[in-house]
């Protein structure tokens, strides 16, 4: 039990920095080369706003990923109950 | 408000804000550190710093916690919450502090990844007396670290707002993560009525609060409202509206922000696209409704926000009739200009 234990820890942490050690590098790519075509508000922001953002890149890499492979050049609306029944 | 973004966007307020609240915390841990070199001599320096990084970390989050319902409760603490995501971050720094210097203290001496240690050097999870306390510290520090690197607006605009907010919604889990490790940890160790007092004090307080504005604005959302035979609704009687600011009423499955300003009268939806601020509980500000969270602004008659910004957000067909308010429950596309209601007695206005 303890040697299970052992293993699924160790796999979740090795798994962990993994998804964080390649969550950097797509960052440290991504704050420079791709933001501002997924957001037009980045256009032009400086280097503050991008080491801001950089770790929250790291941690949501896949999503951001996506978005930028799929060229989305402006993020979703948001929906609620009035938003939806307006489109009706 | 933005057309592009900034690192973060200081004012006047904002710096008395933060640099008041600085002062605090250094007083604070300055205190506890010297509180407690002097009470046990025998205390080592790392120990009284983890200790007392892990003390701020947790009476802060109990304040961050406590600003959404009071704010709710009392417009008078609105100020608290304009700027809450600095402490926000800061409730994270201080507790990555406190969980770096544990790590390296109790496991990054030896030969295994820290981390690995943290979670199996005490493998007793099925006790009470003995469990580790550590891992749900760890656990929370996730979910903390999740929340700090989401606070930018970027990532409110790229998650969408409800994402945005049910993803710091998990503050609640982090929460409850501290509380248990420190409920396991420090006073297992350590049983001070003192410790234990103030424990069951943060979070009754933190509990009661977020009670007291749940029960406050199920008023709001459980109030029965008949349609007219045109399809408006009767809100209130317009002498019920304040000048420059707003009722507030469920329709079509949220909240409705009805404004009396200059004459007029004009409904919005209560949903601020920013941060899903209440909007109603803001005020009509040269011309436009100021949301009291972050100072969006909006048209009233048009739900949208003044150029070059681009929010917006639905309107609805208002009149007035004699004294009575009236809202149509239909909303409109966001940013779709409705004529306000004119208020002159005795005379119907669409």
């Amino acid at each position: 039990m303890a040697a299970m234990f052992e293993i699924l820890a160790k796999a979740f942490v090795y798994g962990l920095e993994v998804y964080a050690g390649l969550g950097f590098v797509f960052a440290l790519v991504f704050v420079w080369a791709g933001v501002q075509s997924l957001d037009s508000e980045a256009q032009g922001s400086g280097v503050g706003f991008r080491l801001l953002i950089l770790p929250g890149v790291a941690a949501f890499w896949p999503m951001l990923l996506y978005r930028w492979k799929k060229h989305v050049t402006e993020p979703l609306v948001e929906h609620n109950p009035h938003r939806q029944l307006s489109q009706q | 408000m933005s057309v592009q973004y900034a690192a973060i966007s200081w004012n006047r307020q904002k710096k008395v804000y933060d640099i008041t609240f600085l002062c605090l915390l250094v007083l604070y841990l300055g205190t506890f550190v010297g509180v407690g070199a002097w009470r046990n001599p025998r205390e080592t320096a790392e120990t009284l710093l983890i200790r007392a990084l892990g003390t701020a970390a947790f009476l802060l989050l109990n304040v961050v916690l406590c600003i959404g319902p009071l704010a709710r409760l009392d417009s008078r603490f609105l100020p608290l919450l304009y700027n809450r995501r600095h402490l926000g971050v800061t409730t994270f720094l201080l507790g990555v502090a406190h969980g770096g210097f544990a790590l390296f203290q109790f496991h990054a001496l030896g030969n295994v990844n820290p981390l690995v240690s943290l979670l199996i050097s005490n493998p007793r999870y099925g006790s009470v007396a003995d469990f580790p306390f550590q891992a749900l510290g760890f656990f929370a520090l996730i979910i903390l670290f999740l929340m700090a690197a989401t606070s930018h607006d970027f990532w409110l605009r790229n998650l969408s707002a409800p994402v945005w907010k049910r993803l710091h919604m998990m503050v609640y889990i982090a929460y409850g993560l501290l509380v248990m490790h420190i409920t396991l940890g420090a006073l297992q160790s350590e049983p001070s009525p003192i410790l234990s007092g103030s424990l069951m004090l943060a979070v009754a307080t933190v509990v009661s609060l977020h009670l007291a504005a749940t029960f406050r604005e199920k008023r709001i959302d459980c109030a029965k409202r008949k349609a007219l035979d045109d399809g408006f609704v009767e809100i209130c009687a317009i002498d019920r509206i304040p000048e420059k600011c707003a009722t507030i009423v469920s329709l079509a499955g949220e909240r409705v922000a009805v404004f009396r300003y200059d004459g007029k009268v004009s409904a919005i939806s209560n949903v601020c696209q920013h941060q899903n601020g209440p909007l109603g509980e803001g005020r009509v500000i040269d011309g436009c409704v100021t949301c009291p969270w972050h100072g969006y602004q909006y048209r009233p008659e048009s739900g949208a926000a003044p150029p070059p910004f681009k929010e917006k957000i639905p309107t609805f067909r208002v009149k007035v009739v004699g004294q009575a308010v009236l809202v149509h429950p239909l909303p409109n596309a966001p940013g779709t200009y409705v004529e306000p209601a004119a208020l002159e007695p005795g005379k119907e206005h669409t």
